[in-house]
């Protein structure tokens, strides 16, 4: 069987148990995943990637091996919660939940955090309406996939009015070898509750030379009127890794969603970030950042659905490219025909440090109606040599002006990261850079 | 108060930019402890002088030489010439977004003093030299130029300045855009800044500048070539009288464009 006729013959045992609604959910997705054609390369935002490249390989696995990585993370993650610098942990090893953790005042408050097939079964009345609302057959064929298999699947749940002001910390590790997994995520905020979540992916191979690992993941999150919600992905998954993401969230009147996804690691990665704007007042803010080198390929792309009136949303992507790295960023504006009053902002600026890099960049604007303000720009070049002429005349050579130019440009970015995070990615950049 | 030893030396320097000589052959022995002015009417080359001697891309120097120091640094880079010394105050300084005044400074002074160097006196030093140039302590986290004002963008020049302690500065119209308060803090950083080891360089179009920083020598620049030099009385002639008399002196050689 060629990979492109890869098909699910049947679940997985252990992907069976669980509520009988949650079973037949997972049945139903795994016949629509196998009746469903591969998207055609060259079909809206296939443009740039091969869907090929994210078929499973019928061969392959869960992974056995944690990365090597996993275990100072996970240490680390720990004494940040100790250290109260953190409101919990959750661990996945080798595509499996393993650990979650959370403080007392966590438990207290009424916050759930469970591996999302317990939550089905304990929590039905709060999974069952929001699971596979926002991500489902109907989204695509990968999707479909993800909700047939998804494995580690997370639950996060913070009731009305809660404000939980430390971040939660999920880690999903893909282990080492060239396997396959499919994390999944549902986060719900209830009314005016107020959360960070830091959704961190890892592992894979560190080459696609026995042949590339595979993440499928899937996140939903809905956020109730009036809630702040600041939702952070970390793609940093090993150079050996094909990764597929898509996230959508929904939220309601009066509600301020942060989106801040990262995009630092894998071979291949495309990530779909969207948020529909479901209730007057609601603002989102999407801050992007992919940074790619060798011959990483980013495809990203970000929706803004203004699906209510009087609503506002932001998006600020940034791409720096080394090597032989590209990126494709398709960046959506939806404003409904009775979303009256709309604002909608959208920014992406690539900066490409090779002559052997490339970026697209493709604004899609769909403005059903003309009581709205919206305006797009986009930006693909190199850094500015009289920037670096500057800085060397103050006696800084090439290689450290290139460097504090980039730092520069991802400034805005990485203030809005969480603290501890934020010196962490930081330092991964900087590292990145400093190698090249 | 010159010590006769040559810090800066142009031997017969032409410039060219887009493929255009703009500078034709320009001579001049800046010794240590001396402070020079250039002027000259918009256009003729002044700019285009400095940067080709701080190694500008885009202004190559096509002929002739420029030592600092005995050496010559025709093959340096811009980030070598600053460590050997050199030292360009901009017309137009860039902005680095993102960059904050604090961390370039740092970056910068780290470059000069040699990656291991002992960095622990910098907030000190940083913090006193903002406070001299009556810089307020907040553009330490701003981004370097990004929306300062154009007298704000001089006085971070000077702060540079007074930080790197270069043996030869050379600063082009830092009095433009300054009012005259800053026309004064700023001209007391240089004067703290000038000893009888470094040497000093100014391009100014105004005498207001040479009132507090006083030019031992003033050279007219028309056309890309130097057409007289003399003390600070020239300068003072010029406010009163303008270029027409030098190009007519010249016998109509040098016309300005
Ligand atoms: N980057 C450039 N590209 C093309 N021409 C240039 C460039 N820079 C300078 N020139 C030209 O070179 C000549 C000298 O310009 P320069 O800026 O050196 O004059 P200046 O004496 O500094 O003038 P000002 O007093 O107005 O600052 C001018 O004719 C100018 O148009
Ligand atoms: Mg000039």
């Amino acid at each position: 069987m060629t990979p492109l006729e890869y098909t699910i013959d049947n679940l997985p045992e252990g992907l069976t148990e669980g509520p009988q609604w949650l079973s037949d959910k997972r049945r139903q997705l795994r016949l629509s995943f196998n009746d469903k054609p591969l998207p055609r390369r060259g079909a809206h935002l296939w443009r740039y990637t091969d869907p090929g490249k994210f078929v499973p390989n019928s061969s392959a696995t869960a992974p056995v091996t944690a990365s090597p990585s996993l275990a100072q993370i996970e240490s680390e993650l720990f004494g940040l919660l100790e250290k109260k610098h953190l409101a919990a942990v959750v661990v996945d090893k080798c595509g499996q939940t393993a650990t979650i953790r959370m403080s007392d005042e966590l438990g207290k408050a009424g916050v759930v955090i469970l591996p999302l097939e317990k939550a089905a079964q304990s929590h039905t009345p709060l999974v069952e309406p929001h699971l596979y609302q926002l991500i489902n057959s109907e989204f695509g064929k990968f999707e479909a996939l993800n909700g047939a298999l998804w494995q580690s699947g997370v639950f996060v749940y913070i009731p009305d009015k809660t404000t939980i002001s430390l971040p939660i910390h999920l880690v999903r590790d893909a282990g080492t070898a060239a396997s396959q997994v499919f994390p999944r995520l549902l986060i719900v905020a209830g009314k005016n509750a107020e959360a960070t979540i830091i959704d961190e992916y890892t592992g894979g191979p560190s080459d696609i030379s026995s042949g590339a690992g595979m993440s499928h993941g899937a996140v939903e999150l809905f956020a109730g009127a009036d809630s702040r919600v600041r939702y952070l992905c970390l793609q940093r998954q090993a150079g050996g890794m094909n990764s597929y993401l898509t996230c959508r969230a929904r939220i309601d009147s009066g509600a301020q969603m942060v989106t801040i996804p990262l995009a630092l690691g894998a071979n291949l990665s495309k990530q779909n970030f969207g948020v529909i704007l479901n209730g007057k007042g609601a603002d989102s803010r999407i801050f992007g950042l992919a940074f790619g080198s060798q011959y990483q390929q980013f495809d990203n792309h970000t929706l803004h659905h203004h699906a209510a009136g009087s609503t506002t949303s932001n998006i600020d992507f940034k791409v720096v490219l080394a090597d032989k790295a590209t990126s494709a960023y398709t960046g959506l504006i939806r404003i409904d025909h009775s979303a009256k009053g709309c604002q909608a902002y959208q920014e992406n600026r690539n900066l490409l440090l090779n002559p052997g890099t490339r970026a697209e960049t493709i604004p899609e604007l769909e403005i059903l109606n003309e009581d709205v303000s919206c305006t797009h720009g986009a930006t693909v070049g190199p850094i500015d040599p009289m920037q670096v002429f500057y800085l060397q005349c103050r006696g800084i050579d090439y290689d450290t002006a290139e460097r504090l130019i980039v730092a520069g440009f991802l400034e805005k970015t990485l203030q809005i990261v969480p603290g501890d995070l934020r010196e962490r990615v930081s330092s991964l950049i900087r590292t990145r850079l400093e190698a090249m | 108060m010159s010590s006769h030893t040559p810090l800066l030396v142009l031997k017969d320097v032409h410039v060219e930019v887009e493929g255009k000589e703009v500078v034709a052959g320009v001579s001049l022995t800046i010794n240590a402890g001396e402070t020079h002015a250039i002027m000259g009417p918009n256009g003729s080359g002044k700019s285009s002088l400095s940067n080709a001697l701080m190694g500008h891309p885009s202004y190559k120097i096509t002929r002739g030489d420029v030592s600092l120091a005995g050496r010559s640094i025709l093959a340096m880079s811009a980030d070598e010439r600053s460590r050997a010394g050199l030292f360009l105050a901009f017309q137009y300084p860039l902005a680095i977004p993102g960059v904050t005044v604090a961390n370039f400074m740092r970056t910068a002074l780290m470059a000069h003093r040699g990656k291991d160097a002992d960095m622990s006196d910098f907030r000190k030093l940083f913090k006193a030299e903002m406070a001299a140039l009556s810089i307020d302590e907040k553009f330490a986290t701003r981004y370097v130029n990004d929306g300062f004002s154009g007298g704000e963008k001089k006085r971070i020049e000077i702060l540079q300045l007074s930080m790197l302690q270069p043996k030869m500065a050379i600063l082009d119209e830092t009095d433009s855009g300054l009012d005259i308060d800053a026309l004064k803090t700023v001209s007391q950083g240089i004067n703290r800044f000038h000893n009888k080891s470094n040497g000093i360089l100014l391009v100014t179009h105004y005498q207001r500048l040479l009132d507090y920083v006083k030019p031992d020598f003033v050279h007219v620049m028309m056309s890309g070539q130097f057409v007289k030099s003399g003390g600070a009385e020239l300068a003072l002639k010029l406010e009163d009288l303008g270029y027409d008399w030098v190009s007519e002196e010249n016998g109509g050689k040098v016309t300005v464009k």
